[in-house]
């Protein structure tokens, strides 16, 4: 009898284990492209970069260090300014329906990869316009003075000057590998430009098919040269509102949602099926000011506004308490964070008063580009638009909202249309560069990345010497000079560096929340919890 | 009396919103858009002053209710009259003439009237731009055509009469004809058609600006106040009921008076 029971049991567990290894991930918007070598965006990168390519060092996951990945080692000359790549052996490029490799991975990959942001006469350069924001926005291109084949596994990369977050920028999105067959492929087909839509790298996970503003599908890769997922299947289930997200979780649609909002984590708690994890983000989130445009070219205006705003208000409405207010254009988690900076109080009175002073006491007429989906920095855009709307009302300032999707938003502002506008940030590297570079340094007015277009030279000179030192504490010490220039000019008005939340199914093991935002499924298993 | 226990019904209803709005700047004790942030999220009658409670960025939610009826009432009167002059006119002159004109006419109409109202408003709105005024024009655009028709017909139906006959026999002008003998003879359909109307363009305007499309914040659209609380359905549950009720009522009050009228005028049901 009890063989009977047992025989009943065993004929059901196919059913279980075979549902078990679908996972199913709901997240906040779409995709810009799936090639992280021309995005930016936390979204494209959960979806894309650690899905489906490996750079040549990889971040472990749930931490900053930096791990081998499709280089197994590497050697770092003293002057800091060779480094040399031992590449792994036997690493497999995915089979899929638009492209089957034949040759696996090797130095011409890497090559290829590289060169197209780095080399103008690359074949595959100019396809979709030629902008790769992050290699432009870092200067990569300066940096590295030559990259070098020494043989098919063994690559040598020359910098023009010491540069001290290097290793940690190979780790980074936008160094994934493609392959170099494929790109040939595609040229000899004709489609160049599915390079930036139909994926083939070497990650945990091959793309199958992408419905836009609905699903991403994926299968995982067997022959991945990494630990081998357990999931069998991956869906990303594109769900914009937050709301709906929850309700996808509890009814089981999704097994794990990206940013839960902040007035369901109570309920969530409440829920025995769900769990909750939280991290405090290596985030910022800011409002920028076009100062290339009037008025906001006037220091005074920029003073003014940023009295006018009542951060803590938002904190409270918006955050609902989980996040604190910013003054720095990093967040305190980065080295260098500089506390004895004073934040600019709210007070609208002297805000009239610098407002005046600047030649608008009958204040003026303006547009806020209001985020169009929540971001770990920011739960709802549109939301602190209006708050923000009412705090330049107050000070006689009419602010418009608008907003776009979320393609449109990031390529309007790249080209600098807006005047006020809503952004974020959170940290790829863990590297104070990696803020104040990318997003208030000279270089990224023309890839985009410096929405207020903001140019000062002597904070730009200090961040460009910090990252040629080596020496982390006089690094430091030009970090906090810079911080000191951007408070005293205000670009932004930095808002808040916010708590981030995952939520999930109990049954999801295996989940590391990164601090530097991304979602890693490769190491996820589903199993129910034994109680 | 109690024949038209709808209409009176309906008829006190909008009297009580109308009321709302004209004093609302008198009955609400806040602005409708100034923030108090030390009191977000409170639940109704639970604090001295916010006697409704207030929403997620702690806005009084009575001030904004009545100052949103003054929106939604505004909305459907200006809604309704763009849409029954130019429909009436167009069904008018279709329905007298006859011929070329009514085939064009009601082409046109036809065309409108074979999408879904609420995408063509929103078409409409994506060519005019998102805002109050440019989605009353698109829910008016979209209402044309059911005062046109029931106009034509109307007109269809006079024309027969014998005093079209002996107005043309005697010599008036067309003109004449179909604004001084024709026209008042099919009021009474045209006033139901409008109060009806009246509901349905509160309601549009609503989901247009629940969708984000109509008015744009801080304006105190009922339909914003509800997409708003939207997130808040488990918590604060009196966010999402209370402006989803004055919908709720403000359309049953005109469609109560609509119907009231339509039995009303009906000459079968009151020989009755």
């Amino acid at each position: 009898m009890r063989l009977f029971k047992y025989l009943i049991f065993l004929s059901f567990l196919p059913l279980f284990s075979l549902h078990a290894k679908t996972f199913v991930y709901c997240s906040e918007g779409s995709p810009v492209a799936f090639n992280p070598q021309i995005t930016t965006d936390g979204t494209s990168n959960n979806a894309v970069s650690y899905t489906i390519y490996n750079r040549l060092v990889d971040f472990a996951p749930g931490s900053t260090e930096i791990i081998p990945s499709l280089a197994e080692s590497w050697e770092i000359s003293k002057d800091k300014l060779t480094y040399i790549f031992n590449l792994k052996k036997g690493v497999k490029f995915h089979k899929t329906k638009y492209f089957k490799p034949t040759r696996e991975f090797n130095a011409e990959d890497v090559l290829f990869s590289f060169n197209r942001q780095r080399d103008v006469l690359h074949p595959f350069h100019n396809i979709g316009g030629g902008l790769y924001e992050y290699f432009q926005s870092m200067e990569m291109g300066k940096l590295i003075k030559d990259i070098v084949k020494i043989n098919d596994y063994k690559i040598k990369i020359v910098l023009a000057y010491p540069n001290a977050p290097f290793l940690a920028n190979m780790a980074m999105p936008f160094m994934s590998i493609l392959s170099k067959e494929y790109g040939q492929h595609l040229i000899s087909k004709k489609d160049a430009d599915k390079i930036d839509h139909y994926p083939v790298g070497t990650g945990p996970f091959i793309f199958i098919r992408y419905i836009k503003d609905s699903q991403i599908r994926y299968k995982k890769n067997i022959d991945f040269f990494g630990t081998v997922p357990v999931i069998k299947n991956l869906v990303i289930s594109i769900t914009p509102d937050a709301n709906v997200r929850y309700q996808k979780l509890k009814t089981g649609e999704c097994h794990f949602i990206y940013n839960p909002a902040p007035s369901d984590l109570p309920s969530m708690k409440a829920n025995k099926k769900i769990k909750i994890v939280q991290g405090a983000g290596l985030n910022v989130s800011y409002l920028a000011f076009n100062t290339e445009k009037k008025p906001f070219n006037n220091k005074l205006v920029r003073l003014a506004i940023s009295h006018a705003l009542n951060k803590s208000a938002y904190i409270k409405a918006i955050y609902m308490g989980h996040a604190i207010v910013a003054k720095n254009p990093i967040p305190p988690g980065i080295w260098s964070y500089d506390d004895s900076i004073k934040d600019y109080k709210y007070n609208p009175k002297l805000a009239k008063e610098l407002l005046k002073k600047a030649g608008y006491e009958q204040g003026f007429e303006t547009e806020i580009w209001t985020l169009p989906i929540n971001r770990p920095y920011n739960p709802n855009g549109k939301k602190m638009g209006e708050m923000m709307q009412a705090d330049l009302a107050a000070v006689g300032i009419k602010a418009k909202l608008i907003t776009y999707d979320w393609a449109t938003y990031l390529s309007k502002a790249n080209k600098g249309e807006h005047s006020l506008i809503q952004m974020g940030w959170t940290g790829d590297n863990g590297d104070p560069d990696n803020f104040l570079n990318i997003l208030l340094g000279c270089a990224s007015i023309k890839t985009g990345s410096n929405l207020a277009r903001w140019c000062d030279k002597k904070f730009n000179s200090a961040i460009v010497k910090a990252i040629r030192e080596n020496d982390q504490k006089k690094r430091s010490i030009l970090y906090k000079k810079a911080q000191k220039i951007f408070k005293e000019e205000a670009p932004w008005v930095p808002i808040a560096h916010s708590v981030v939340y995952r939520a999930m199914l109990d049954e999801v093991q295996g989940y590391k929340l990164s601090p530097l935002g991304h979602d890693i499924f490769s190491t996820i298993k589903l199993e129910k919890s034994k109680k | 009396m109690i024949k038209y226990r709808g209409l009176s019904l309906g008829l006190f209803i909008i009297f009580i919103f109308v009321l709302l709005a004209i004093f609302a700047p008198i009955i609400s004790s806040h602005d409708p858009s100034s923030i108090y942030t030390d009191f977000l999220r409170i639940s109704p009658f639970q604090e001295k002053g916010f006697l409704l409670g207030t929403d997620d960025l702690g806005r009084d939610i009575l001030s904004r209710l009545l100052f949103g009826s003054r929106i939604s009432l505004l909305v459907g009167a200006s809604v309704v009259a763009i849409s029954l002059t130019c429909g009436t006119t167009l069904g008018l002159l279709s329905g007298y003439f006859r011929g070329t004109v009514d085939t064009i006419i009601m082409g046109v109409i036809d065309v409108l009237m074979s999408f879904p109202s609420i995408l063509l408003a929103i078409l409409v709105i994506s060519i005019l731009g998102p805002g109050l005024n440019n989605a009353m024009m698109a829910v008016a655009i979209v209402g044309i055509p059911n005062f046109t028709r029931i106009v034509r017909s109307s007109v269809m139906v006079e024309k027969n009469k014998d005093y079209h006959l002996a107005a043309v026999s005697s010599g008036a002008s067309s003109g004449r004809i179909i604004f001084k003998e024709i026209f008042p003879n099919i009021l009474a359909p045209l006033i139901v058609q409008a109060t009806l109307g009246f509901s349905e363009a509160i309601l549009s305007v609503a989901a247009l600006g629940f969708l984000g499309l109509g008015a744009q914040p801080p304006l105190p659209e009922w339909g914003i106040m509800l997409s708003d609380a939207r997130p808040f359905i488990e918590s604060n549950p009196s966010m999402v009921t209370l402006p989803g009720l004055c919908i709720f009522f403000v359309l049953l009050g005109f469609n109560l008076m609509g119907d009231g009228l339509r039995d009303y005028f009906d000459p079968k049901l009151k020989r009755r």
